[in-house]
């Protein structure tokens, strides 16, 4: 089974696996040009992610290690999420009783997603974790988990 | 009551921006118009220096992946509490998919941050169906001259009219109708025409479904 980890919070190191390093990797923010969808189908006009694109697409699970900012996602992670575009396709479908778009590739990884960081309130965190719900939901990963990240911390003391 | 505007395209100022056409429409019959600020074309830092002065800010952005651009992810992130009361912050946030109801998401954020910025909350205003106002902005006179509406309201008593949100923001979902006649639609080919149209253009037709990254 495949992992890949993409990561922005510090104390997280696992080996041997492709690891994206949000705080390392400067990702060059989508610019709205739509080239990925009517020019290089699937490529973004930026070259910056191919690698990382590779991993992922070919990836069972994705672990997210993220940063809550300001009760969201960092803008880093947003812009990530931004460039996820080129590996749907253009069309929409409304198969689901609402308008998403079709799927470039015939898989996409499971997620979890750990989060660091604190909440003011039980609904602040929940408009959160609606967010990252919704965000892999119409990105097609069929299994998703969000956890704040000291239960990665506690799964791992067990094993 | 001094009020910026702030365009979150990541298009900034330009031709190609619906939130920039939007911005242009909000203040266009307004006795004083507003000032807009494109925070593609500043740096977060100093444009969050710049608005300090402001007691009102309107995002005018597109929506991605269900919420701001990575660009105004970046901008909010340089943002401090308002130091008194009396801020205020309000949204308008236009999309490509028909149905509002893929703004909820944000919506609800936005709410969450004012509150966390301590800044009086305006209200998202928001608008579905808007990718192509920019190609073909002759279809979408209505919608044009409702946001021109909007800001003409706004400058009198400093809120979102009620009635013209209402209408921006249908249909928040789309109606089992709706969802019959969209099926059909693309079931016999007519839902990708503009789609094709432009992958001819760019001869990339036979490359539309490609899978690069395997």
């Amino acid at each position: 089974m495949k992992t890949v980890i993409i990561k922005e919070c510090d104390g997280i190191e696992i080996p041997d696996v492709y690891t994206f390093d949000l705080n390392k990797e400067a990702v060059k923010n989508c610019i709205g040009c739509w080239s990925c969808w009517w020019k290089t189908p699937g490529r973004c006009t930026f070259a910056d992610l191919n690698e990382f694109y590779h991993h992922y697409i070919t990836a069972d699970k994705a672990i997210y290690f993220a940063n809550v900012t300001k009760g969201f996602v960092s803008g880093n992670l947003k812009t990530l999420f931004d460039r996820m575009i080129p590996l749907y396709l253009p069309y929409t479908t409304y198969k689901t009783g609402e308008s998403m778009h079709v799927p470039r590739y015939e898989n996409y990884p499971d997620i979890e997603f750990y989060y660091e960081g604190n909440f003011e309130r039980t609904s602040s965190r929940q408009i959160f974790e609606d967010y990252i719900n919704r965000v892999f939901y119409q990105f097609y990963s069929k299994n998703i988990i969000i956890k704040p990240i000291r239960e990665f911390a506690d799964k791992g003391d067990s094993k | 009551m001094k009020t910026i505007i702030l365009n979150g395209s990541p298009k900034g100022k330009s031709k190609k921006s619906n939130s920039q056409i939007f911005a242009e429409k909000f203040i266009e019959k307004m006795e004083n118009p507003c000032e807009i600020k494109c925070i593609a074309n500043n740096s977060s830092e100093e444009l969050a220096h710049y608005i300090k002065d402001y007691d009102t800010i309107i995002f005018i952005l597109p929506l991605y992946i269900h919420a701001m651009p990575g660009i105004v992810m970046k901008f909010i992130e340089e943002l401090e509490p308002a130091t008194y009361e009396g801020k205020h912050i309000g949204f308008i946030v236009q999309a490509g998919f028909i149905e509002t109801a893929q703004h909820k998401y944000l919506e609800r954020y936005f709410e969450e941050l004012a509150r966390q910025l301590n800044y009086g909350y305006l209200g998202t205003v928001v608008k579905g169906e808007a990718a192509g106002i920019y190609m073909y902005p002759q279809m979408f006179k209505k919608v044009l001259k409702l946001i021109s509406n909007l800001g003409v309201a706004f400058e009198k008593t400093h809120a979102f009219d009620k009635e013209i949100v209402e209408r921006l923001a249908r249909p928040y979902e789309l109606s089992k109708l709706k969802l019959i006649i969209l099926r059909l639609i693309n079931k016999v080919g007519l839902g990708n025409i503009g789609w094709h149209k432009m992958l001819r253009k760019n001869n990339s037709m036979d490359k539309r479904l490609d899978r690069p990254f395997l």
